[in-house]
Parts: C-alpha cells; sequence; structure tokens
C-alpha cells in the first residue's frame, strides 16, 4: 500500500507548481528507478504545468476523452481539476479511479473507489473498480463484490463480464459460458462477453472461434487466460495481436513484456516494459521487473547441450556443481518415466534474494512460493535465500523439472491439480524423506471434511477460500497421484496425462481412465486419507496438548520428563519435524544423560522421515562418526546438501568423511564447496583439496591447491609435507 | 605474509608474561547469566590449556571493588615487558558520555577502567569489549600500544551481543589461525569472531544489530575491517593472543637461530614475490613462489628436527 498511494499525491503537488515537487512527480512511485533518459524534459513538464494552471476546470468528458487519447498526464490535470471542483461527487472519482487502474496505479484507483463509496456507499461503478482490482489479485471476494455492484445496476454489462471472467477463471467452462451469454445479452457488443467464449473455444484448441473480439482489450483477455494455463507462447501471441490493433495498450504491452521475460526473451522484454514505462504505465510488474533486469549483470550462465543454468556469481561456485548434477539426475529419470526427451535445453534460474525471484515469477514481490516453471525455464529460490532448514532446494527443482515435463508432454493443456500433484507425488518419489510433511493446517483440512472435490481442485489453487487452502490443495493434488498411482498404477497417470494433452477435462479423465464417476473417486481418496493419516487426525489436539509440556520441560531441562513426556507422544504425530520436534527435544534430553545411542537413534527416525534442520542433522552426523558409524555419519551430510550447501563446516566434515571411505570424488566435490565458500580458513580448505587430488592421482592440480594454501599460509607444516612428498614424487618419475 | 613475518618477531621477542583478565558481567535473566559464565569459561579454559608464561584470571559477576583489586595486584606483579589482556563479556550501556560494564553492585566505567589499565606496567595491552554499547567505550580505552576490540560499532548498539560466543571460539579452534603459525593473534580472532557474526546473522536472516570493530593506532574510533589504508591492525596481527602449538621451543633453542633466520628471510621473499605478483606472468610467478615455498618446507621440516 505504501507504494501505491503516492502516485496521486505527487501529482497534486506538480500542478501546484513546485520545481523540487516537479522532479519528484517524475520518479516512480518506489522500485525501480529510471535511466536518466527517462526523465523527461523539465522545461516541458514546466510548460504543461503553466497551461493546466491557466485552464479551467474540465468537464468529464474532456477528462474522459483525454484518457482515452492516451494523454495521460493531461488527463490526470482534468480528473483532479473535476474532483477538487466537485469533491462530493462520486461518478467522477469513480471514473477517475478507473482511469488510474487502466495505468496500473492500483493503489490509487483503490482510494479513489473507496472515497467514492463514501460518498455513496451504494456506487456501482465503485464497487465494481474494487472488484475489478479484487480479480486482478485473483481475490475471492471478486466474485461476490461483482455481483453486489450488478445488483446495484442490473445493466452493469463489465460486472457481469466479470463474473463469466471468474468462472473460466474457476475452469468452469459451463458457468463462464453462460455468464458471458447474459453479458451479451445485455447488451450485444459487450467484448468481455465475447473474450470470454472465444477464450474457451481457443483453449480448447478450436482453430476459429465465432466469438473473436477483434479488439485489442479482448486479445488482451484472451491472452491473460492462455498465460493463467501456463500457455506462455500463445498467451505472448495474443497479447503481440492485442498491441498490434492498439499499441498504447499498455496493460498488453507490460503481460507482454512480463511473459517475454518468463520465458527467458529478456531482450525485447525489456524493450517493452521500458515502453510502457515511458509512457506512464508504471504498475508495480512493470517497475519490479525492469529494476530486476537491471540486477542480470550480477548472474551467470552455464550451458550443456541439455540444461542452461543461471546462478548469481557470488555463489555460482559453490552451487554448480550441486544444482546441475540433480538437474541432470532428474532428467534422467524423468526422460524414462514420462517416456519423452526433452526438445530444447531446460534453464533453470536461482535467486539468492527471493524478492527477485518473487518479481521474476509474477512481476510482484511477496510470493510464497519456492519455485516456478514457465515452460522449459525453471525460476526458483536459492538454499541461500531462505532460512537453513527451512527449504529443501532439492526437491523443489524435481518438482519444478516434473512440471517442464507435464507442461510439455500436453502443449502446457494440464490442469493445474495434476501438473502440482505429480510434482508433489515426484519430490518423495525420488526419496521418501523429501518433499512436504503432513502440515498441521493439512490435519485440520482432513478432519474438518475441507478437501476439495477432484472435478473442483483447481479451485484451491487459483482462487482459494482461506490462506492455508492452496497449501491444503498441494498436499491433496500430491496424495491423489499417490493413491491414484498406487490403486491404478503409473500408466494411468501417464494415460490421464495424455487426456489432459488431448484437451479432455478432469470429469471425463477421471471417468475414462479410473473408470469411474469423480464423486465415487472422492469418496474412495477421502477413505484412503483418513485411514491413512488416522493416528495423526485422532491425536492431534491431545499431541498439540502434551507437546507444549516436553517442550517447557526441555526449557527447564527436566531431562527424565521430557523423555518419558516426549516418547509418549512422539508416534501420536511422526511427521512433525519442525521446530521443537519431538525427536529433537528427546535427542538432547538423551545427550543430557549420556545416552547417546538413543540421541542418535532418536536422530536417524528425524532424519528419515524428513528432519531438515542443519544443526540437528549436523550433531547425527558427529555423534555417528564419533560411534564409528561413518557411512551413516556422510549420508547424514549428503543429505543436509539438499537442504543447505551454504555450510562450509559441513562440507568439510563430508570431504573428510568420504576421503576416509575412498569415495574421493565425492571428497574434491565437498572440499572445492569449501573453497568455494570463501572460508574463514582458506589455507586448510586448500590444502584439504589438494589432498583429495592427491587422492585423486591428480597431482597437478593437488599443486595447485597446495600452492594456494601456502601462499595463504606458508607456515603451514602440513601443506609444506605434501608439498615436498608431490616434489619427491615428481623428480622420480 | 608480513603479519607471519612480525609474528615471529614478537615470537623471538616474547614478553615475560601475558596476564589475562576475563570478567563475566551481570546477565539479568537466566539465559544470559548461563550464557556469559559460559563464554568466560570457555576463554578460561582455553587459556588454561594453552599453558606458557601466563596467569589466568577469570572473575563471575564481580562486583567493581573486586575489579579494582584484582587490577592493583596486576600493577604490582607486571612488568614492562608483559602483555596485559582483558576481555568483557556481558551488558554494557552508553550514555552519550561514558559507557558502563554492568556489574553488580555499581558499574564499571570505560574512564575508570582506563585509569586501571593505564595503571597496569605491561606496555602491551589489549582490550576486548564484547558487551553491548561495547563501541561506546573506545574513546575512553585507546592508547599508543593498547589494542581496543569492540563487539559494536557504537555506543547505541544496544541489542545483547553474539561476539563473545565467537571470541571464545577463536581461542580454541584451528581454523581461527589463517596463517597456521599455530598461535591466533588478536587480529585473527577478531577476524573470525568478526565472520561468524556476521554469518550468524546472514543465516539467520535477521538485521545484524552488532557490527565489532577493532582500534589499534591510539588514535581512531574503531574500523570494521584493519586495512594498510586505515592503519588498523598492525600492533593486533603481532599480538599473540593464544598459542595452539608448541612454536615458541624452537626459538628458543639457540642452535635453531640460523635455521630461524633463514627462514625469516624465505618468508619475506615469499612476501616480496606476493607483492609483485600482480606484475608477474602467472607462469613465472608460480615457478619462483613453488621454489621459495619448497625451500622453506626444507627448512622447517629441519628446525622440527
Amino acid at each position: 500500500m505504501r507504494e501505491r498511494r503516492s502516485i496521486v499525491g505527487q501529482l497534486v503537488k506538480l500542478r501546484a507548481g513546485c520545481l523540487p515537487a516537479l522532479r519528484a512527480g517524475k520518479q516512480p512511485a518506489a522500485g525501480y528507478h529510471p535511466a536518466p533518459h527517462r526523465k523527461g524534459n523539465l522545461a516541458a513538464v514546466a510548460i504543461t504545468l503553466l497551461l493546466a494552471l491557466a485552464l479551467p476546470a474540465q468537464t468529464l468528458d474532456q477528462a474522459v476523452a483525454l484518457w482515452k487519447a492516451r494523454q495521460f498526464k493531461e488527463a490526470n490535470e482534468a480528473f483532479l481539476q473535476l474532483v477538487d471542483h466537485a469533491p462530493a461527487n462520486p461518478d467522477y472519482k469513480v471514473r477517475y479511479g478507473r482511469m488510474m487502474l487502466a495505468y496500473g496505479r492500483i493503489g490509487d484507483a483503490q482510494d479513489l473507489f473507496e472515497k467514492a463509496l463514501t460518498l455513496k456507499k451504494d456506487d456501482a461503478g465503485a464497487v465494481l473498480g474494487l472488484a475489478l482490482i479484487a480479480s486482478d489479485n485473483f481475490d475471492s471476494r471478486a466474485g461476490d463484490l461483482a455481483k453486489k455492484a450488478l445488483e446495484l445496476d442490473p445493466k452493469l454489462v463489465e460486472a457481469q463480464e466479470l463474473i463469466a471472467r471468474i468462472a473460466l477463471e474457476d475452469n468452469d467452462n459451463p458457468k463462464a459460458t453462460a455468464e458471458a451469454k447474459k453479458a451479451l445479452a445485455m447488451d450485444a457488443n459487450s467484448e468481455g462477453g465475447r473474450a470470454i467464449l472465444a477464450t474457451i473455444d481457443l483453449l480448447a484448441d478450436k482453430p476459429e472461434t465465432a466469438w473473436d473480439p477483434h479488439t485489442a482489450e479482448g486479445y488482451e483477455t484472451i491472452g491473460q487466460f492462455f498465460v493463467t494455463n501456463r500457455r506462455y507462447e500463445e498467451g505472448i501471441k495474443y497479447f503481440r495481436k492485442a498491441i498490434e490493433l492498439d499499441p498504447q495498450l499498455y496493460s498488453a504491452r507490460s503481460k507482454l513484456g512480463v511473459n517475454l521475460m518468463r520465458l527467458g526473451q529478456n531482450d525485447e522484454a525489456f524493450q517493452q516494459l521500458e515502453t510502457c514505462y515511458n509512457n506512464h504505465f508504471q504498475d508495480a510488474a512493470t517497475r519490479n521487473s525492469l529494476k530486476l533486469m537491471d540486477t542480470y549483470s550480477k548472474f551467470v550462465t552455464f550451458t550443456t547441450p541439455t540444461t542452461s543454468l543461471k546462478l548469481d556469481k557470488k555463489e555460482a561456485e559453490l552451487l554448480r556443481p550441486y544444482i546441475q548434477s540433480e538437474m541432470e539426475r532428474a532428467m534422467a529419470t524423468y526422460d524414462k518415466k514420462y517416456r519423452m526427451k526433452l526438445e530444447r535445453p531446460v534453464q533453470v534460474e536461482v535467486y539468492p534474494n527471493h524478492e527477485d525471484f518473487a518479481v521474476r515469477t509474477l512481476g510482484m514481490p511477496g510470493l510464497g512460493a519456492l519455485g516456478v516453471t514457465f515452460g522449459y525455464v525453471v525460476a526458483m529460490d536459492s538454499p541461500s535465500g531462505r532460512k537453513p532448514g527451512t527449504f529443501h532446494w532439492a526437491s523443489t527443482l524435481w518438482h519444478e523439472m516434473s512440471h517442464v515435463y507435464t507442461l510439455t508432454a500436453t502443449g502446457h493443456r494440464v490442469p493445474r491439480w495434476f501438473t502440482e500433484g505429480l510434482a508433489v507425488h515426484e519430490e518423495t518419489a525420488v526419496s521418501p524423506d523429501w518433499g512436504d510433511r503432513l502440515s498441521p493446517e493439512v490435519i485440520a483440512a482432513i478432519k474438518n471434511k475441507k478437501l476439495l472435490p477432484i472435478a473442483g481442485l483447481d479451485r484451491g489453487f487459483v482462487h482459494p477460500t482461506g490462506p492455508f487452502q492452496v497449501v491444503v490443495s498441494y498436499f491433496q493434488a500430491g496424495r491423489i497421484c499417490d493413491y491414484i498411482n498406487q490403486k491404478w498404477g503409473w500408466d494411468t497417470l501417464l494415460a490421464m496425462l495424455h487426456d489432459f494433452g488431448a484437451g479432455e477435462d478432469t470429469v471425463s479423465v477421471v471417468r475414462k481412465e479410473l473408470k469411474i464417476e469423480p464423486a465415487e473417486f472422492d469418496q474412495r481418496f477421502v477413505a484412503y486419507i483418513e485411514a491413512d493419516t488416522k493416528n495423526t487426525v485422532d491425536h492431534f489436539d491431545e499431541w498439540k496438548k502434551d507437546l507444549k509440556s516436553v517442550v517447557e520441560k526441555s526449557i527447564a531441562k527436566d531431562w527424565d520428563a521430557v523423555i518419558k513426556e516426549g516418547t509418549a507422544i512422539r508416534d501420536m504425530y511422526p511427521e512433525y519435524v519442525e521446530e521443537h520436534s519431538v525427536y529433537e527435544m528427546l535427542a538432547k534430553a538423551y545427550v543430557a544423560k549420556g545416552d547417546k545411542a538413543a540421541a542418535i537413534a532418536e536422530l536417524v527416525r528425524y532424519e528419515k522421515i524428513g528432519g531438515r534442520d542443519p544443526e540437528s542433522l549436523k550433531l547425527l552426523s558427529k555423534m555417528l562418526a564419533e560411534a564409528g558409524r561413518t557411512v551413516e555419519a556422510a549420508d547424514a551430510l549428503h543429505r543436509l546438501n539438499f537442504i543447505y550447501p551454504m555450510d562450509a563446516a559441513a562440507h568439510r566434515s563430508l570431504g573428510d568423511l568420504w576421503l576416509a571411505q575412498g569415495n574421493i570424488k565425492g571428497a574434491i566435490r565437498e572440499f572445492a564447496a569449501v573453497v568455494a565458500r570463501d572460508p574463514q580458513d582458506p589455507a586448510q580448505a586448500h590444502f584439504d583439496l589438494a589432498r583429495a587430488y592427491h587422492a585423486a592421482k591428480q597431482d597437478g592440480q593437488a599443486e595447485d591447491e597446495l600452492l594456494s594454501a601456502l601462499e595463504t599460509a606458508p607456515g603451514f607444516r602440513p601443506a609444506q609435507k605434501l608439498l615436498l612428498e608431490l616434489n619427491a614424487t615428481a623428480v622420480k618419475n | 605474509m608480513r603479519a607471519a613475518a612480525l609474528l615471529l618477531l614478537s615470537a623471538i621477542s616474547m614478553p615475560a608474561a601475558t596476564f589475562y583478565v576475563t570478567i563475566a558481567g551481570l546477565g539479568g535473566e537466566p539465559d544470559y547469566v548461563q550464557r556469559f559464565k559460559m563464554w568466560a569459561d570457555d576463554i578460561d579454559g582455553s587459556l588454561k590449556k594453552a599453558g606458557g608464561d601466563s596467569s589466568v584470571t577469570t572473575l563471575n559477576a564481580p562486583h567493581l571493588e573486586q575489579i579494582r583489586t584484582r587490577f592493583a595486584e596486576l600493577s604490582r606483579q607486571a612488568k614492562p615487558a608483559d602483555a596485559l589482556v582483558v576481555m568483557l563479556i556481558g551488558h554494557g550501556t552508553y550514555d552519550g558520555h561514558d559507557y558502563k560494564f554492568n556489574i553488580p553492585g555499581p558499574d564499571l566505567t570505560a574512564t575508570e577502567l582506563a585509569a586501571l589499565l593505564d595503571r597496569v606496567p605491561a606496555q602491551r595491552q589489549l582490550v576486548v569489549n564484547m558487551t553491548s554499547c561495547s563501541g561506546g567505550s573506545i574513546e575512553q580505552l585507546r592508547r599508543a600500544n593498547r589494542i581496543v576490540i569492540a563487539a559494536t560499532r557504537t555506543g547505541s548498539e544496544r541489542n545483547a551481543t553474539n561476539f563473545a560466543r565467537y571470541f571464545a571460539e577463536a581461542l580454541r579452534e584451528p581454523a581461527a589461525d589463517t596463517d597456521k603459525n599455530e598461535s591466533v593473534s588478536a587480529l585473527e580472532a577478531f577476524r573470525y569472531a568478526q565472520t561468524k557474526t556476521t554469518e550468524f546473522f546472514d543465516t539467520q536472516k535477521r538485521l545484524a544489530t552488532e557490527h565489532s570493530v577493532i582500534e589499534d593506532t591510539g588514535k581512531g574510533s574503531g574500523e570494521r575491517a584493519a586495512t594498510a589504508e586505515n592503519g588498523e591492525g598492525k600492533l593486533a596481527a603481532a599480538f599473540t593472543v593464544v598459542r595452539l602449538g608448541a612454536n615458541a621451543a624452537a626459538a628458543r633453542d639457540p642452535s635453531k637461530r640460523p635455521l630461524l633466520d633463514k627462514k625469516e628471510q624465505l618468508e619475506q621473499a615469499i612476501e616480496k614475490l606476493k607483492f609483485e605478483k600482480a606484475a608477474m606472468p602467472v607462469q613465472e610467478y608460480k615457478r619462483q613462489l613453488t621454489q621459495l615455498l619448497l625451500e622453506l618446507a626444507r627448512t622447517q621440516e629441519a628446525i622440527d628436527k
């Protein structure tokens, strides 16, 4: 909100003729800071200012005419005069708000609509304005607001169009068709109604549609629906058609730019977005995307014939070996599972700053997701961008890479629930401890019977009714795919995928491949999931209450009580591995009591079920190594690499373990990671790497590393000894 | 390398003794009481384990009078050639004029601490003030031949600090000994603790509330990094806080003197070569460096025999 409110205020200052304010008025509200040439000509603005001061109050028609003529500054002046001269007129505010909305000034638009409603609480136009803003944000209130606007003004065709649009966003084609036809009944020229009907035809791959809107805004709507359905290239095609008809439709041009950026076509994306910016279309997505592209020089790209990996330079050397190898492993696995070969290299972009990732994917900061796939392009958070232990980067990568396959296999026609379901299924298919655990939100949804029917599961992703419905929908979709895989087999899941690719919807695919009605499937699935989670769901409240007591006992260091009470509740909710997990508290208690074997047993349980806290995994590894269980000790640290590979001490320990176990290649990778981490102790780091190279009989590289170690610390005796040894060997040979 | 050479010289001209005084202040809450004592004990253990000619005193939540008494003893015991290391752990406050170290009863002000330090004849002094607001004590504590390390840049960084945890770690952790001469200098310990503190805030995704600084010119206000440009760190690089190995033994053996001289020359030659690195072809630099390092390794082997 703080970004959104400033523009109107700044333009008011501009009209007041204050030159410093005039300069401020040319700046964006926040985020993107323009290059000098974008600042415009101060003298020209000053002339406009003088003209504006000389102008008498405008009429609404004049203001709207200036807006429609895309003379933003002049239109803004006219609207300001109107609202100044008639502050009690809600219509002026609503029209002004609509212009602001058209220029992406969402916050200002919202202010104006809300002010209009304070003047006239039943203003249909203002309610519609708020409905449009809610719709842009996929806010579930949009539908109710649109209905309210229509009740207030039954002739408000835009409200009816919005209702149709929301139905289509929910993939409810029959309802969307009916609602769009109502809009056309209200106004035979309803552009929105035609666009919705055309979209339904085009998304179903009909070569032609009788409802082609033949307007720029209509094509923008169609383009947006293709994007919502992850069919980015087709979306881009329609945005291009839109700006061909109306080059000044900057909302469409901005969407074109954002989606070109999503597909990695950055040069054109930058041009399109900069054109929008220079023409006063400066919504947050446009500004933030431009700002992000300004930072691309900080990234470096590594390519192979099948992959392209883009990493921040400051962590590229460290992360590349880990991410590259997982990309290749995932592709080899998916090639077999999905029985297909990708036609182009997959591009993975890894962002250490989560807000950059969010802008990269949505054009807006604040995204809760960890990774997003756009066809062959995957963007995701870096493990350095999240608090250690809260993010399993490898699981996220495998999840997103599976989308590349399912989107490609279906020409992007796969419904959201199915592609997410398969992706979640793949997380635990690669390793049972990967993937997200059964969370309290999911337990509550199962207990309260809030799971959605399979035919309407997409709604849980697109228009969630509550803050946790997306999380629950991911879980449900994943478990549906697990269930189908278990009962019908992988071939059935593949057949469903291909049916979706052929344009069939969920209801018909369920009937065709599972040979049951969707309602029957829902019943069976709910029975399956309830049986599977019964222990945890039944004991959840008890566990929650008792956990509090165990935490208190742990803080008080009452170890005997922790062991007694913790052991009693541990298996009530075995999947809980987050903060204050029972496993970790029990391990701590056992360590304090000197029972290392029991502590190890708890932490092994924690590890196997998906515990991710780096300190606990490091502790487990240390205790296992001390107990002589060095293979398991190495395994614990190897798992940690998939969660938080930024810890130099863990890499060093793993390198030592692997070197001792003869996994020389692994040891080289681990010691190289320490070197790449700009270590606290560079001499030791280079020396360790030299040892590993020497063990691999790569003495040239070993010598290079030794020189680096001794350059830092010439008196480092172990390195001196190895240097003498290498020299003696070289002399002999 | 220059630091290494200086360290070698300092090892040769070792002070007669090093006096250590570690004070854990008032914790206030049980968690801090426990934490401060734990860190002070950690330091105490490392210093006692290192042995050598040293006197280690650790005071846990002392009253001002106990501190004055200990410093009065030090004034009598220490000689000009000795070294003094004072480490403060706990909470501090700063009122814009003077810093106060929180202890039971009246607090210890930076002004009084400076006066107590001034009365100790040991000419080489290190004060590591690891409390909140410790940056506010630099002005009073700084003096020629005294190194002052503070956990916070200014007196206005008021949050409880983590620096002490990592400074204590530096005194027992071989990784802190970056030049691998088997002793940890004040500069190495400072850098280690600073890096670890920064990592702590980075990994926890928390805004850093402490920014440690070092001052050893006697006139500065404390710098985040010791560089040639700001002149900080020269004293600290040559001030050994704790020994991790037995490298002092050779220095005391007159028969090893020629080898030690040769070692010093080689180290200086390596330092010079590194200085010329940018202007040399890579292969030539590598060849010359290898030659010098091999010679140094052989010399060290002879010293160790």
